[in-house]
């Protein structure tokens, strides 16, 4: 009986001890919920007869971060790595745009589609225009961004004037711009060969192609750089300016907010807009940078890969950072898993959905934590208590 | 042993911060109307629910009938024919009062001999006469949500009723009732009694188990301080054993120094979703240095008045002025910055921003403004040297000071943090819906020390409230609310008590 | 005229059922947005069936179909069982909860599809093929003047889904556990007070409304794709969402709503094809049930109103 009581005692407080404070538990819930779905990534590859460990180390070596065996010509480890960052680039984008939106309240599930609309629009104004470079590609930026923004926009007003959930209409909207853009694309736009659309001009393009250094031929992104500032800015934002802080407290507690005179629609809007046009810059890196062209009748799966992102970092600029470098090494490196070992590339993406299932289980382990120290908490008080107790009976008894 | 129905031995339950029940043994006959007396947090409540099986007890036993209970669940305690009428009521609001009293026991009948369905006719019938044998007047048929707090009430008796319950258990049953609905309430007890029931009542109002209680036990502070004999205890000697200490009933308040009005309310209507006009034409004002408190069933009006004056909901028609201003259509930032705090009624989902530090709460009306905005950039050096300043003035205790979680600090300490942020402000004129709702009596007496001292300030309060006794203390002028309608504006001296409980129900009228 | 009669109910009644699957989760108090999910993964169990049992039975038999329907539902109940879980044991954010859900079913249909193919059949192929599903008309019904329509040419499961969608109507208004289930809804603490368990019936309605799901998406596969593949996952999930809330979370409304989709998408169909118009603008057709959707939730859905306890994350200890 005492025995097990004390099994009890023990065991939640090793658990308690490695997941820490409140603080601590916004980094090590996620990386629980990373590791977990590794090792089911893991035992999945035994079942399917192949080495998790050579699996996890081809991972890198697709990303540049590990040398692989050979190279072919005019390639090596940087190369590999400057195209990682390229498909990096719209990864980071697209999971602030969820970010952004997530601290106000909100879910946006439309990013694909934003990104989609918003590199479409940009391809077609500038993408085959003649413009010089220097016009061309800031111009691709700030429609991209326009573009999305206004997506947003609409889905906030759809929001608060007509009480449609967020989730319902941006989903409408990704479909409705699937469809339309595939319309337009294969009447208008279509190269006949690729049966995607026409690739975009150098001139607007967000990625330097075949940039000779050296012995080597690589891809630059120009959008990674941006990223890293956006990231920084973005933080910078949510946590030390005045807006940033009314975007958390309409997400927090939308009617305590409006109690303190903050403008929930406003807000609203704005953060929507906001999140449009970070996916906006997503979909110029990823159209208009990575890939060169669109190809119809489909969503950019990094869309729906940023809520992954935004959910493993906890929805801070910093935690996404990691997070969506960890959720690109896993899409990205996927393709060369395939070909050097042969396991099956969809298990990138199951990674990926195992990740957000046990990050959404974030919640449940945090009351756990939460009751389990309480419990505690009320035991070392009785014991305490019992300890007095007995201590006043022994006085009694000596009197 | 036999003559007791109910026994409790030695019960002791704790709860992190505080043991709620220590060592509590009380006894109850059938067949008596028993009354468990106490201030907010002494423990009546935990008693009663151990009682009711929803709580197990860390030490001690319950006896029902002579028989020891051996497993806490409500399910079992129905099963002990044991009822409890909650303070918060649980009905499902679209459901009809049958739907609600049969809910998990259904009676059923074949549809063609063949599908079982719920049968709902025979229920109404059943529930009927019910309602008549103990005169409690209800229509079965009618849905939950056109009913008034007292009809519900009576749905949750019926409840028991249908259950065939003996041991009946009240928490708190008048604390939302006007005087009249209270004595309507008493008689359905009494009659219950009559039928052989036995009736646990937990109540800190002492006329109430003057009234009808036989024997009475007393809780302090989760300690069982007496069990008294009801017609042979003074209520004085009840009050002093209740809070452990000879108790005043008058509050030391100043004669009244009125100034110029502050506020006007002129022909305000406020609909609701469905359009219905939940406030129809209301007006008054309220002076400088006057309590103006609005009287009134739960559900009547009186919230909403106050979020239309905060400009949380729209004004259907007619005017709001604050000192010398028109705000009827202003933002709800403009009508503070014109002079107006508003301590809400409901703290943890208006008041507060849980999951925000308690800094950021303090300054949540004022973090756009200098010194702790500057062009757009906070300025958390000025947050934090403002919320130690308040922290301190206030006394609001917390964990981690200003970084502290607001979530986890007591409910006591969190009204404390909201009427600091909102005396802070300094606004000619302050609202207090509900400002002691769920405090001890200890936060209570604070509150209300710091609401006359505002008054003698020569700010101009609105203050609401359900506890007709916080209301005849504090105000120095009354207005009576009922279904959207302020039938009666006296100053508090004119009126009695019980005046303003006939108003409350629509009762008397000009 | 036939023509869209035929198309607009083989579309509006799997839709409808998903809905009711809907209905049943939202009227307990969970918030579904997985029926996306839930229809894919039931689907996908039915296919499987199909695929693996395509030896069995003769090859104009009809049996497979009946039972791949079966086990659609069974599928999608399982599968439903992990947005349960999440809901109401581990009382996750619901929303979240409901879009991981749909996007792991995706992720993990994909990989299993994949996987068989190559496994049990050697081949690479990311989809399973189904026959589409015969069809029945009735000689002297489908005579009838314009509503003959609905007697002509008809996919037999639409008859399934008649009499299922029938059998929950009497489960959510005439029986025990439909009284309580919509109690759980609005307030269920005062299921839990009435001693039933809240979070079994909500268990249950989410479980339910998986089985149904599935049986949709298996229809779908059915009917509009004529196999198993990622495509399922085109957003009907998301449709059947809106029925219901046009239908105000009542059975017999969301029919009216589901029944407007599928003839809206019919007349598009049918004017494509009147008009002579190249395959492209069968793009713009597909945009139409989104848009009107987006359209009708804009002017109706302000009135509507929800389930009181929808989405609350229900805690027995609090009071």
């Amino acid at each position: 009986m005492k025995k097990e009581n004390q099994k009890k005692k023990t065991r939640p407080n090793l658990f308690l001890t490695i997941m820490g404070d409140e603080k601590r538990q916004n980094i090590s819930i996620p990386l629980f919920a990373i590791l977990l779905s590794l090792i089911a990534g893991a035992i999945l590859m035994l079942i399917l007869g192949k080495n998790p460990i050579d699996a996890y180390v081809s991972l890198l070596q697709g990303c540049g971060l590990l040398p692989k065996a050979n190279y072919a010509g005019g390639k090596n480890m940087f190369t590999d790595f400057m195209s990682f960052l390229d498909i990096w680039t719209p990864m980071i984008f697209a999971s602030l745009s969820v970010a952004v939106a997530y601290k106000t309240g909100l879910f946006n599930i439309g990013v694909s589609g934003q990104m989609l609309l918003g590199g479409f629009i940009a391809s077609i104004t500038v993408g085959y225009s003649d413009l010089p470079a220097y016009v061309a590609k800031p111009l691709v930026l700030v429609i991209s961004m326009a573009v999305g923004a206004l997506v947003g926009a609409l889905i906030g007003i759809l929001k608060y004037r007509f009480n449609i959930n967020e989730v319902v209409s941006a989903i409408m909207l990704n479909y409705i711009f699937q469809y339309m853009l595939s319309f337009f694309i294969l009447t208008f736009f279509v190269n006949p060969i690729t049966r995607q659309s026409e690739t975009v001009g150098e001139n607007a393009r967000m990625t330097l192609q075949n940039v000779q250094i050296g012995e080597l031929k690589t891809v630059v992104p120009l959008g990674f750089v941006i990223a890293l500032v956006i990231v920084v800015i973005t933080h910078y934002f949510l946590k030390y300016t005045r807006t940033g802080f009314e975007f958390k407290a309409v997400g927090a507690n939308k009617k305590a907010a409006v109690y303190a005179g903050i403008n929930d629609r406003k807000n609203i809007m704005l953060s929507m807009s906001l999140s449009g046009a970070l996916a906006g810059l997503a979909g110029a890196t990823y159209y208009m940078g990575y890939l060169g062209s669109i190809q119809p009748k489909t969503l950019p799966s990094t869309g729906f890969d940023a809520i992954a992102v935004c959910l493993l970092g906890n929805s801070n600029p910093i935690g996404i950072l990691a997070a969506s470098f960890l959720i690109s090494i896993i899409t990205k490196g996927g393709t060369y898993m395939n070909s050097a070992i042969g396991v099956p590339q969809e298990i990138s993406s199951l990674i990926t959905g195992l990740m957000l299932v046990f990050a959404a289980c974030g919640a449940y382990i945090r009351v756990r934590l939460y009751r389990a120290r309480e419990k505690r908490r009320t035991m070392e008080e009785n014991e305490q208590l019992t300890v007095k107790q007995e201590g006043k009976e022994k006085e009694g008894a000596v009197k | 042993m036999d003559e007791y129905i109910v026994e409790m031995r030695h019960i002791t339950k704790r709860f992190p911060g505080i043991v709620a029940n220590d060592d509590i043994s009380i006894g109850i006959k059938k067949g008596e109307i028993f009354a468990l007396l106490g201030e907010n947090g002494a423990g009546k409540s935990t008693l009663m629910s151990i009682l009711f099986g929803m709580y197990e007890p860390d030490e001690g036993e319950v006896y029902i009938r002579g028989e020891k209970v051996e497993h806490f669940s409500p399910n079992h305690a129905t099963e002990l024919n044991i009822g409890m009428v909650h303070q918060h009521f649980k009905l499902v609001s679209n459901y009809t009062i049958t739907e609600n009293i049969i809910l998990g026991m259904e009676p059923k009948r074949r549809l063609g001999g063949l599908l079982p369905v719920v049968d709902v006719k025979n229920a109404d019938k059943k529930i009927a006469d019910l309602s008549r044998k103990y005169g409690l007047e209800v229509d079965p048929t009618q849905k939950i949500e056109n009913l008034n707090v007292s009809m519900q009430q009576r749905v949750e008796i019926l409840k028991m009723l249908y259950r065939e319950a003996e041991i009946l258990i009240f928490d708190e049953p008048t604390a939302v009732l006007t005087p009249q609905e209270v004595e309507f309430l008493l008689d359905i007890i009494r009659e219950m009694r009559k039928m052989g029931k036995t009736i646990i009542l937990i109540t800190h109002k002492l006329e109430e188990i003057k009234q009808v209680a036989e024997r009475c036990a007393i809780l302090c502070q989760g300690k069982l301080t007496a069990v008294c004999d009801v017609a042979q205890t003074s209520t004085k000697q009840m009050a002093s054993l209740m809070v452990g200490r000879d108790v005043s009933f008058e509050v030391e308040k100043k004669p009244p120094r009125f100034g110029k009005e502050v506020l006007q309310v002129e022909h305000l209507v406020v609909k609701n979703a469905d359009g219905f006009p939940v406030v129809n034409d209301v007006s008054f004002g309220v002076r400088s240095g006057e309590i103006f408190a609005i009287a009134g069933v739960a559900g009547n009006g009186q919230v909403e008045i106050a979020d239309a004056v905060a400009g949380m909901v729209q004004c259907a028609e007619g005017k709001i002025t604050l000192a010398d201003a028109d705000i009827t259509h202003a933002s709800t930032r403009a009508r503070i910055e014109k002079g107006l705090a508003y301590i809400p009624e409901d703290r943890q989902s208006s008041g507060l921003i849980l999951d925000f530090s308690l800094g950021d709460n303090l300054l949540l009306k004022r973090y756009y403004q200098e010194p702790y905005c500057e062009k757009g950039i906070l300025q958390r050096d000025a947050f934090e040297k403002k919320s130690r300043e308040l922290i301190e003035q206030f006394d609001i205790r917390s964990g981690q000071g200003e970084k502290t979680t607001v979530r986890s600090m007591s409910g006591g300490n969190q009204q404390k943090a909201i009427v600091a942020r909102e005396i802070e402000l300094n606004t000619p004129c302050i609202i207090f819906v509900q400002p002691t709702r769920g405090l001890d009596i200890g936060a209570i007496e604070h509150i209300h020390e710091q609401i006359l001292k505002e008054r003698d300030k020569g700010k101009a309060i609105l203050l609401i409230s359900l506890e007709l006794d916080e209301i005849m203390k504090l105000a120095d002028t009354i207005g009576i609310i009922y279904n959207g309608q302020l039938l009666k504006i006296a100053a508090a001296e004119t009126l009695t008590t019980n005046e303003v409980g006939q108003y409350m129900m629509g009762v008397k009228a000009e | 005229m036939t023509d869209i009669i035929v198309n607009g109910m083989s579309f509006a009644l799997p839709l409808f059922i998903i809905a009711v699957g809907g209905i049943f989760s939202e009227r307990s108090g969970v918030t579904n947005l997985a029926l996306e999910g839930f229809l894919g993964a039931g689907a996908f169990i039915g296919a499987l069936f199909v695929v693996l049992t395509s030896g069995l039975f003769p090859a104009t038999s009809q049996l497979p179909m009946y039972l791949a329907l079966l086990f659609s539902m069974i599928g999608g109940a399982l599968y439903a069982i992990l947005h349960a879980v999440l809901c109401i044991k581990f009382k996750a954010n619901q929303v979240i909860s409901g879009v991981v859900v749909n996007i792991l079913a995706a992720a993990l249909t994909d990989f299993l599809t994949s996987q068989i193919n190559a496994g049990v059949f050697g081949q690479s192929s990311d989809k399973f093929v189904l026959t589409v599903s015969s069809r029945v008309t009735f000689a002297h019904l489908s005579k009838i003047p314009v509503i003959g329509g609905f007697f002509t040419n008809v996919y037999p499961f639409e008859f399934i889904i008649i009499v299922i969608a029938l059998i929950a109507a009497y489960v959510m208004y005439g029986s025990r556990f439909g009284l309580r289930l919509r109690a759980c809804g609005d307030n269920p603490y005062a299921v839990d007070a009435a001693g039933c368990n809240v979070g079994r019936l909500q268990f249950a309605a989410v479980l339910i409304s998986g089985g149904l799901s599935g049986l949709g998406g298996m229809c779908f596969a059915y009917s509009v794709y004529g196999n198993y593949s990622s495509s399922i996952y085109s957003g009907y999930g998301y449709l059947a969402i809106a029925a219901m809330i046009f239908g105000n979370w009542k059975i017999p409304s969301t029919l009216g709503a589901c029944l407007l989709f599928g003839f809206a998408r019919a007349v598009g169909y049918w004017l494509v094809q009147r008009l002579g118009l190249p395959g492209t603008y069968s793009d713009l057709i597909m945009i139409l049930p989104y848009a009107l959707t987006l359209l009708l939730l804009a002017l109706f859905s302000k009135n509507n109103r929800s389930p009181r306890a929808l989405g609350e994350i229900y805690d027995k200890g609090k009071r």
